[in-house]
């Protein structure tokens, strides 16, 4: 049953562009109908083209979110625990969420060229920024009792950050990473469109040039599918784990 | 006569503010034996607080000084255990795992960790509960699992800041038994602090009553102890000596009223 629920709405979208496409006789030039997406699609994946764009785009994303949870962690736990760091970044991490990383692309494009470089800058750039935030005040979030406790049974600062810092963040280090993989993966997709070396943003940019909407549609229908596979699947699941063991933090 | 174990002198502390150092206590002189149980009471914002937490060494004292076995306190440290008002135990870890944190900080090798543990899952009335997470436990259940936690650390000094104030009364008289009996059988030296007049005289071999903010002890009475082990409340409250005791500092405090 709930399955159909979350089915239905998808299958109206469908029946919805059919009939649009039928009733009112669209051009193949603005609009295809699902079964040309759908034999595009298999066109795609039997040359191993799909595959290629697919594997670029997850590589990118996976490269992206690897740099910015090593880094953006422990500066986020940096920031969190000093207090008068904590609010000189408060604002302006907010002011950077302001900045989108598509808005970044003029500048990298101008730096780092039409390379991966340049989207893996944009991506990592737009992914950073919440994992900070979250573990910044993830660690703010945690009970100074909590370590006055630990420091009176003689615990070490690492002692402190291991069982203390680290438990304590951890949800909101894992809503962070979930968010910015989100946002993370429509910047990699924007930046794909203009830099044109391979992923999805390029399949369905490149498609648009020779005015093959079928193909623009099945990247369209990937880039989707994609998003709720990886969050669904992979993230969702570790946040779920952490928020109900330790789910008292995040009253 | 035992030895002293805390030594408080010339204590005064300030805190700074937008409009200037504020006054949190007047000088304070306090001394603990080993072995004792120390009550303070007093009313609220007269600087206990700031007292247990310079003792603890969470705050270091703006004058004066604060010695523990003769040596300056400098910091916070495994001889001086804290038990606090509410949310110290950690959420992530059971009530075994929180109890058994002091001695895995310590490296004591589990077979003498687990024993400790065990016992004092027993004598706090945790049996049943080792393997709950604290969301799962009630309040009174959590003071105990940090009271345990503390006791299994094995800290020379133990400084309880209203650690039953959270708890809802009916449990805070058994709580409170629990301790007292807990003092009497470990003998370790305690300094408890408390708005409770009651619970000052039940839990206590001396209480202290201080005046109100900038606090300054404004007297020390004994409470005499008779028999071994710890007070219970139906003696307490039928005993005239004890009740005497109690409407005496009753008075102290009530001229402290703000």
């Amino acid at each position: 049953m709930s399955r159909l629920r979350v089915l239905l709405p998808f299958g109206l979208l469908i029946a919805f562009w059919w009939a649009i496409k039928s009733g009112f006789d669209i051009s193949d030039k603005l609009l295809v109908a699902p079964p040309q997406v759908w034999s595009s699609f298999r066109v795609l994946i039997g040359h191993g083209i799909l595959a290629e764009y697919v594997s670029t785009s997850l590589s990118m994303i996976g490269i992206a979110t690897l740099v910015s949870f090593a880094i953006g962690v422990p500066l986020g736990f940096a920031v969190g625990t000093n207090r008068y760091a904590a609010r000189a970044l408060e604002g302006f991490l907010r002011y950077l969420q302001g900045i989108s990383g598509i808005a970044w692309l003029p500048l990298a494009i101008l730096w780092f060229g039409f390379t991966h470089t340049t989207t893996l800058a944009i991506v990592i750039y737009t992914l950073i920024v919440p994992i900070i935030f979250n573990t910044m005040t993830g660690v703010r979030a945690i009970p100074e009792n909590y370590i006055l406790a630990l420091q009176s049974l003689g615990a070490s600062r690492l002692r402190i950050v291991t069982d203390v810092y680290f438990p304590g963040a951890l949800p909101s280090i894992v809503v962070g990473t979930r968010l910015g993989m989100g946002y993370g993966w429509r910047a990699l997709i924007a930046s794909e469109m203009l830099v044109r070396q391979g992923g999805l943003g390029d399949l369905i940019f490149g498609a648009r040039t020779f005015g093959q909407i079928d193909r623009i549609m099945v990247g369209m229908v990937i880039i989707g599918t994609l998003y709720i596979v990886v969050d669904r699947l992979l993230v969702q699941p570790v946040e779920t784990m952490t928020l109900a063991r330790w789910g008292v933090l995040r009253k | 006569m035992s030895s002293d174990k805390i030594v408080v002198s010339g204590f005064r502390h300030f805190f700074q503010s937008d409009s200037g150092p504020v006054q949190a206590t007047g000088e304070i002189d306090v001394t603990i034996r080993e072995g004792e149980v120390v009550t303070l009471v007093g009313p609220s914002g007269c600087g206990k607080t700031t007292l247990l937490k310079a003792i603890a060494g969470f705050i270091m004292p703006t004058e004066g000084q604060i010695l523990c076995d003769g040596k300056p306190v400098r910091g916070p440290g495994r001889e001086r255990g804290v038990v606090f008002q509410e949310l110290a135990i950690l959420p992530w870890r059971t009530v075994r795992r929180n109890i058994a944190h002091g001695l895995e900080i310590a490296r004591v090798g589990k077979a003498e960790r687990e024993q400790t543990v065990e016992r004092l899952i027993g004598l706090m009335g945790l049996v049943g509960f080792e393997d709950r997470y604290p969301h799962e436990l009630s309040g009174g259940m959590r003071q105990r699992v940090a009271v345990a936690r503390t006791w299994a650390a094995d800290p020379d000094v133990i400084l309880m800041d209203e650690p039953f104030a959270a708890v809802d009364a009916m449990t805070r008289l058994t709580l409170q038994e629990e301790l007292g009996r807990l003092c009497a059988t470990t003998h370790k030296t305690v300094f408890f602090i408390t708005h409770s007049v009651e619970e000052a005289v039940f839990l206590g071999d001396r209480v202290l009553v201080m005046t109100k903010r900038p606090g300054t002890i404004k007297a020390t009475l004994d409470v005499p102890r008779h028999g071994k082990g710890g007070r219970d409340w139906d003696s307490f409250t039928g005993d005239p000596e004890m009740r005497a005791i109690s409407e005496q500092v009753m008075h102290l405090v009530h001229a402290e009223r703000v």
